[in-house]
């Protein structure tokens, strides 16, 4: 009984973990149809700023709460810069954020000389539960996710603002034509999904230390998410995000891990050669 | 209008194309050092660094490429050697081995070096060892701490086997930890072969494996391999899982209370890079087994200096560790000085007869010393356990180590 309640944490939060990941790709790619390939670096910046206010001496929660705004901030300059040339062109749009994603890797990756670096989290310890202990950590996490979630939810869907965002995904000239600056509302919602990355890196760098390749180990497993979930809702990605990341935790508590590896991902592919749209297809909310 | 364009763009497309190629060529992403007073009259004897500059074990590559530029350094500065000066080329193997192969050509064909160090991975061995020994007909010294069973001719290993690292730290792990071991690990050549003689070794000494398992290179959660551990009553985990995974599972592991119940870590590549990955509390009282720790700068002379001297020339964050290969690296070197100095000329046949038994009474951890016939080294070993964030020496070997390999 005991151990079945931790199996059900720990694949909870895990499932948790994925789903704070994919919130901010699902937005980009759902809000905007741009398959952003930096997302992971967003991840690991987020995780990198949390690191650098722990290095130098401030409390690890600063840097925590800190990380989403400089990492949002970093993605409309990106937005601005870059990405925008891309709208036109989606595949040109995957090469081209491969490549940001690329350069803010490997300069990640000299800054910290390559290594692995722990990060202290804010409230470290277990909770216990009669017998069983959980880490509070975990638990944080599994909070935080639901909260953003809501809130992300509520603002696209109650929000005027949110309203401008799904009309300009609907019709950008219609909404151009009612009032509606198209260019500014891609800059925010691309700012918004980097922001959710950098939190998300900011939260689970305690879990898993910082390291370059931080980004690109979740990456793939977001791709999936999103490709299960369906493209263009709000809540198609975080559902495949939370078949994905309950898939991944759980199937190796039965079988051999390096099979469960790739199983997650024969399934996925099974499941979308059956249902191409995914598994909530259709625009909105 | 568009045909104009269609032309214009080609046309740069080539330019580009012209450009990146002849930067290529001329190789950019290759380093010379001369020694200051090499001159005309003596041709200066060349060594050839193949190491990972770049990709996800750059730390350790960069040490050991400054771990040579230290030694040959030294070298030159006293006189070089058979009174020619050593002209060292260092090139990237990228963690890649199809770069590696490429670039480790052109030290063999472009710049005819007389020996290659390097690699660091066992794979990357095996992609670099033909093209320096077979078809460069070069010699190869490769550094790193390995599973063991390369016995190709003219290749010769400077790093610990599993032997060493296993021989007396498995029956320390018994007596100071329990009889109850698991073998988490991850899923490619090093841990499969270690783990074959770690699993004799544990059941030799009266203790039993319970699990061992294999998981995927990027696997960052291991709540199920935790709770089977704790659940099994686990007393040793003899860990070969490698980062990114290994922060994660120890974490877990510290969190599920494996370390409050009693239980010890091991991990036989631990050394001061890798505690940085968890906070001290998380791998208080992890167990590993090298030929060099830093804390051996107290007690060593040699040790101090050669770790001072390191410190010195190459502060930052490129650490002198016997896990990336430093400490092999420098022996490799060492050794290969003395058994050109005995051969008195640099042909490959000559020099990997003295290598065969060449010794060093001086270097990181202690002397050193070739197997005769077993192209292997024989070297100090030691026991140490971590410590609020520190090693701290508990156990050493008694004399100099056989690696018991070839």
């Amino acid at each position: 009984m005991d151990s079945a309640f931790i199996a059900a944490f720990e694949i909870l939060s895990f499932g948790a973990i994925i789903v704070l990941v994919v919130l901010g790709l699902g937005i980009i790619a759902s809000m905007m149809g741009i398959f952003n390939f930096a997302q992971g670096e967003f991840v690991l910046l987020g995780a990198y700023i949390t690191y650098l206010a722990f290095h130098v001496g401030m409390p690890v929660w600063l840097g925590m709460v800190a990380a989403p705004f400089l990492v949002g901030g970093f993605g409309f300059i990106l937005e601005r810069l870059i990405i925008r040339r891309f709208y036109a062109a989606p595949i040109v749009a995957m090469l081209g954020t491969y490549a940001l994603g690329l350069i803010i890797r490997e300069t990640v990756r000299g800054l910290i000389g390559g290594q692995y670096l722990s990060v202290p989290e804010p409230i470290s310890g277990s909770l216990d539960f009669g017998t069983v202990h959980v880490s509070a950590w975990r638990f944080v996490i599994v909070i935080v996710t639901i909260l953003v979630m809501v809130s992300s939810y509520l603002l696209l869907a109650r929000t005027t603002f949110g309203l401008r965002i799904r009309a300009t995904l609907e019709n950008p000239s219609l909404a151009r034509a009612s009032g509606i600056s198209t260019n500014s509302i891609y800059g925010a919602t691309f700012a918004f999904g980097a922001a959710l990355a950098g939190l998300a890196g900011a939260l689970l760098v305690p879990v898993f230390t910082l390291f370059a390749d931080l980004g690109i180990r979740f990456l793939i497993q977001g791709f999936v998410a999103v490709m299960v979930g369906g493209v263009g809702s709000f809540a198609g990605p975080i559902a495949g995000a939370a078949i994905i990341g309950v898939l991944s935790a759980a199937l190796p508590w039965i079988m051999a891990p390096v099979v469960a590896d790739v199983l997650v991902f024969v399934l996925a592919i099974i499941f979308v050669k059956f249902r191409p749209q995914g598994l909530l297809s259709g625009r909105g909310v | 209008m568009s045909d104009n364009r269609f032309e214009l763009n080609r046309r740069r497309f080539l330019g580009n194309f012209a450009f990146t190629t002849g930067a290529i060529a001329t190789g950019v992403g290759s380093w010379v050092i001369l020694p200051e007073w090499a001159n005309a009259a003596q041709e200066p004897i060349k060594v050839g660094i193949a190491t990972d500059l770049t990709g996800p074990i750059a730390y350790a590559g960069n040490a050991d490429a400054n771990v040579a530029r230290m030694v040959t350094k030294d070298i030159n500065d006293n006189g070089g050697l058979l009174g020619r000066p050593i002209q060292l080329f260092i090139e990237d193997t990228a963690s890649n081995e199809s770069v590696a192969v490429g670039n480790v050509r052109k030290l063999i064909q472009r710049d005819r070096v007389d020996v290659v160090l390097g690699g660091i991975t066992s794979s990357m061995r095996n992609a670099i060892k033909d093209p320096i020994v077979t078809r460069g007909r070069t010699l190869y010294i490769y550094p790193q701490l390995y599973e063991g069973k390369e016995c190709t001719k003219y290749l010769f290993c400077t790093g610990p086997t599993p032997a060493q690292q296993c021989d007396e730290f498995i029956p320390w792990l018994i007596k100071n930890g329990g009889k109850r071991f698991a073998l988490p690990s991850s899923n490619y050549v090093w841990p499969h072969t270690l783990n074959v003689y770690a699993r004799k070794l544990i059941e030799a000494n009266g203790g039993e494996v319970v699990f061992e398992e294999y998981y995927p290179l990027d696997q960052v959660e291991f709540s199920a391999t935790v709770s089977k551990i704790v659940s099994n009553k686990v007393d040793v985990v003899f860990n070969t899982v490698i980062p990114p995974g290994v922060g994660p599972f120890f974490k877990q592991l510290y969190e599920a209370g494996f370390l409050k119940g009693g239980g010890r870590l091991a991990c036989v590549y631990y050394d001061e890079n890798t505690l940085n990955i968890n906070q001290p509390q998380e791998i208080e009282g992890l167990a590993s087994c090298l030929d060099y720790f830093k804390v051996l700068a107290k007690t060593d002379p040699v040790s101090a200096k050669i770790q001072a001297e390191y410190d010195k020339e190459y502060p930052g964050k490129y650490l002198f560790a016997a896990g990336s290969a430093a400490t092999g690296m420098y022996r490799g070197l060492k050794l290969w000085e003395a058994a050109v100095k005995e051969a008195g000329k640099l042909d490959r046949d000559s020099v990997s007869a003295t290598l065969d038994h060449a010794k060093i009474a001086e270097g990181p951890g202690g002397p050193a010393e070739m197997v005769p016939g077993k192209r292997h080294c024989k070297m100090h070993m030691y026991t140490a356990v971590a410590k609020n964030g520190n090693y701290e020496i508990v156990a050493r070997s008694e004399g100099l180590v056989d690696p018991k390999e070839c």
